[in-house]
């Protein structure tokens, strides 16, 4: 048979078609795993135990974080512990941004982000928000949280710019590395 | 110096070298080097084409096996809906097709030609979203090498039957 000027015989086709069916099978895989990793977002949900938060949004700048500058907000009532980060699926690439100092890691997964830690009281205030966006809530947590950004692929991320906020997130535990939110 | 006179000079060095040579030596480099030209036209189109192939299919495995961390790419629709999940496992499906397409060298030039529109598509979308990087302009790469495979008509390990 001729397609577009090239011959394709009956190898040809069931090579395809194997594939065709491959792909179908890793896309249900994917499908099915789809709220595994980082499904929630930093803007619309509440503090899941098991899950880091997701940036919303593309943006430009590097994250940056404060280490003594007390918060104007209120403090929130401090999450439950959930699971440990180490036993999570994006443990492997969560880079630990608090207590610093930052790695080069760090900072190229920061990339695009805004994330804000402050002293506040007995414990930290945390912002996570993308660059160039209103910043959300501050979030409180207890002495000893540690606060960790999540990039899936470094990859993604052109000088300060970070062109797939997808893989992106903020995870923050306590001391003991159990995850807070 | 001029450019004439050093080039004048280079090609008198080269051929004061070449003249040192035993006969039977410069016939067999001559032999050596017609040889590596030869077997690098007939296979460098292969290696492009295995190599790009390569490459589609890290992309289309990723997104087929992990779509959640890919929506941000995805244009105009929101990235934590559904339907940008489902727009990435297309994509990557076709990714991993096209993959295998090129790879086998079945339906080489057409796989080719859809290679390069889905490239020339992202390497748009990453210039409006991000202006020109360099993460723009190794896609541009990429998408240079589709468009060479569009037009190749000599390739070794086809499969075409």
């Amino acid at each position: 048979m001729r397609i577009a000027g090239d011959t394709i015989g009956p190898r040809g086709i069931a090579v395809l078609a194997v594939s065709a069916v491959v792909g179908v099978l890793l896309g249900l895989h994917g499908w099915s795993g789809r709220h595994n990793g980082l499904p929630s977002t930093l803007a619309s949900s509440a503090p899941r135990p098991s899950a880091p938060a997701r940036v919303s949004r593309p943006a430009r700048s590097p994250a940056t974080t404060s280490p003594a500058t007390p918060s104007p907000a209120t403090p929130s009532p401090p999450p439950s512990p959930g699971p440990k980060l180490s036993s999570q699926s994006y443990a492997s690439y969560s880079y630990q941004v608090w207590p610093g100092p930052l790695s080069t890691a760090a900072k190229a997964a920061a990339t695009g982000l805004v994330i804000a830690v402050h002293r506040h009281g007995s414990g930290i205030m945390v912002t996570a928000g993308v660059a160039g966006r209103p910043a959300p809530t501050p979030r409180f947590y207890p002495a000893g949280a540690k606060v960790f950004v999540v990039e899936a692929a470094l990859g993604d991320d052109s000088g300060n710019s970070d062109y797939n906020l997808g893989d992106d997130g903020l995870v923050v535990t306590n001391s003991q590395e159990r995850i807070l939110q | 110096m001029s450019n004439t006179a050093w080039r004048n000079r280079a090609a008198s060095k080269s051929a004061r070298s070449k003249a040192s040579l035993p006969a039977p030596d410069r016939a067999r480099a001559g032999d050596l080097a017609d040889r590596a030209t030869q077997v690098t036209a007939e296979w460098a189109p292969t290696a492009a084409r295995v190599l790009l192939g390569l490459v589609l299919a890290w992309f289309g495995y990723h997104e087929l096996m992990a779509p959640q961390l890919w929506t941000g790419y995805v244009p105009v629709i929101a990235s934590g809906s559904g339907l940008a999940l489902a727009a990435v496992l297309v994509h990557g499906w076709v990714l991993l097709m096209l993959a295998v397409a090129i790879t086998a060298g079945v339906v080489l030039r057409l796989a080719a030609a859809v290679a390069a529109l889905l490239l020339v598509q992202i390497v748009v979308t990453l210039t409006i979203t991000g202006g020109l990087t360099d993460l723009t302009l190794r896609d541009v790469g990429v998408l240079g090498l589709a468009v060479c495979l569009t037009g190749a008509t000599r390739q070794r390990a086809l499969l075409t039957a």
